[in-house]
């Protein structure tokens, strides 16, 4: 064993931040695959390929859509690297999942559906506003869950030291 | 598939069959030997190197479900993306320059593997273009339709999709010893540029077929999410395979002093 390689610090060596990165990749990435197996493929609610969507849609859709995958094996394995060394800090990584969750969520109803249009929540209905508040609404209950989370978090760090 | 074409074509697919089954028997005999003599080599590998040959056999020779453009798609998918993973994770150029004694066909080899232009394919970007681009050259111009009825042109398409397959993958793994290594971000950023043209291209077939072509829309449909899908998992074992390598290379700088962190470690 080479104690002296690592930095110095001894057993408090616990990383919020890295903790909460890792979880939220994670939680992204998680996000993004519920949405593609549950309203893609098995509700059959979102299209595929919207026609309408424009070249910059369907460039920043596969770039995001291929970081989201990427993020996924990242933040595993970033997680596991912080669990090995126990530098995890487990309520960091709650707080990080619930925003990594909210956060996709809301990207995906604000950014990919309204701004660059990549496809719409639904299309055999007449009203689109009620999905889009739905979506959008379960989105910013993620991310205050999340933020409630990293409050806590920080709180009982600061109470240890 | 039926094509209707003279005995020409039918030569091609029992070629290509028999080819990636005598890779196998060739691999395994060499991996024996190794063995044999006492060395160690994963039996993993074994099992990866059969699995890929039989992805390549079942490409060329399989019955494979769907339309036309869906059995092309999953033939692609199979001979271009999880044959080429599957042969680079068994490490052949690794057995092969340990099974050699010195003599010609091993200097040749290794000639080769640190040839400066075997360096510059396998710089990943170069790789990744190689193999992207000739996707988007395949499904965007004619080449698709005029391939059809030619079967040299057709043979050189699939030789093409293995060999750049075989090229992109290598150079992201990059678990052989080659000229130059490259390093995670390099590769993980190739890896992302690449997979972005690999959904784009698909997601742009599900509405749009190759110039020149008619396939049925329900046809183009399945084949485009299954290119769309199917890359996906190629690609989340590909970063899986990066992932692994950087936790290895993070449990080793743990645990050795820092002054041999220089190092290389060749595995």
């Amino acid at each position: 064993m080479s104690g002296s390689s690592v930095p110095a610090g001894g057993r408090s060596e616990v990383r919020p931040g890295r903790s909460l990165g890792a979880a939220a990749l994670i939680g992204v990435a998680l996000m993004a695959a519920v949405d593609e197996i549950v309203f893609h493929q098995l509700l059959g609610w979102h299209h595929f390929y919207d026609r309408s969507t424009p070249a910059i849609g369907l460039l920043t859709d596969g770039l995001l859509h291929t970081a989201e995958l990427l993020g996924l094996v990242i933040g595993f394995v970033w997680w596991a690297d912080l669990r090995r060394g126990r530098a995890l800090s487990a309520a960091h990584a709650w707080a990080g999942l619930f925003l990594g969750l909210g956060g996709f969520q809301l990207f995906d109803g604000l950014i990919d559906h309204k701004v660059l249009r990549v496809h719409q929540v639904r299309y055999d209905i007449p009203d689109l506003l009620p999905y889009d508040l739905a979506w959008n609404g379960a989105g910013l209950m993620l991310l205050a869950i999340g933020a409630v989370l990293a409050v806590r978090a920080r709180r009982s760090v600061g109470r240890e030291r | 598939m039926h094509h209707e074409h003279g005995p020409a074509l039918d030569v091609g697919p029992p070629l290509a069959g028999a080819c990636a089954l005598l890779a196998v028997a060739v691999y395994l005999v060499a991996a024996r030997r190794l063995r044999s003599r006492g060395d160690a080599w994963p039996w993993r590998r074994d099992a990866c190197f059969a699995a890929g040959g039989a992805a390549l056999f079942v490409a060329v020779a399989g019955p494979l479900p769907g339309g036309a453009f869906t059995v092309h798609m999953a033939q692609h998918l199979l001979a271009g993306m999880v044959a080429p993973l599957l042969l680079v994770l068994a490490r052949p150029l690794t057995l092969a320059l340990r099974v050699l004694r010195p003599g010609r066909p091993r200097r040749a080899l290794l000639a080769a593997a640190h040839w400066r232009v075997s360096g510059w394919l396998l710089f990943p970007p170069v790789a990744a273009v190689l193999d992207m681009g000739g996707l988007w050259v395949l499904y965007r111009t004619p080449l698709l339709a005029a391939a059809h009825d030619r079967p040299v042109l057709n043979a050189l398409v699939h030789v093409h999709v293995v060999a750049a397959g075989v090229l992109f993958t290598a150079a992201i793994c990059q678990l052989d010893p080659v000229r130059r290594r490259w390093g995670l971000p390099l590769r993980g950023a190739t890896l992302l540029a690449a997979g972005a043209a690999h959904a784009v291209l698909a997601k742009t077939l599900y509405a749009l077929p190759p110039p020149g072509t008619a396939f049925a829309p329900g046809d183009l449909h399945v084949a485009a999410q299954l290119m769309y899908y199917g890359g996906d998992l190629v690609e989340v074992a590909l970063a899986v395979v990066i992932a692994v390598q950087w936790y290895a290379a993070a449990g080793r700088r743990r645990r050795t002093p820092r002054t041999l962190m220089g190092a290389s470690h060749i595995p």
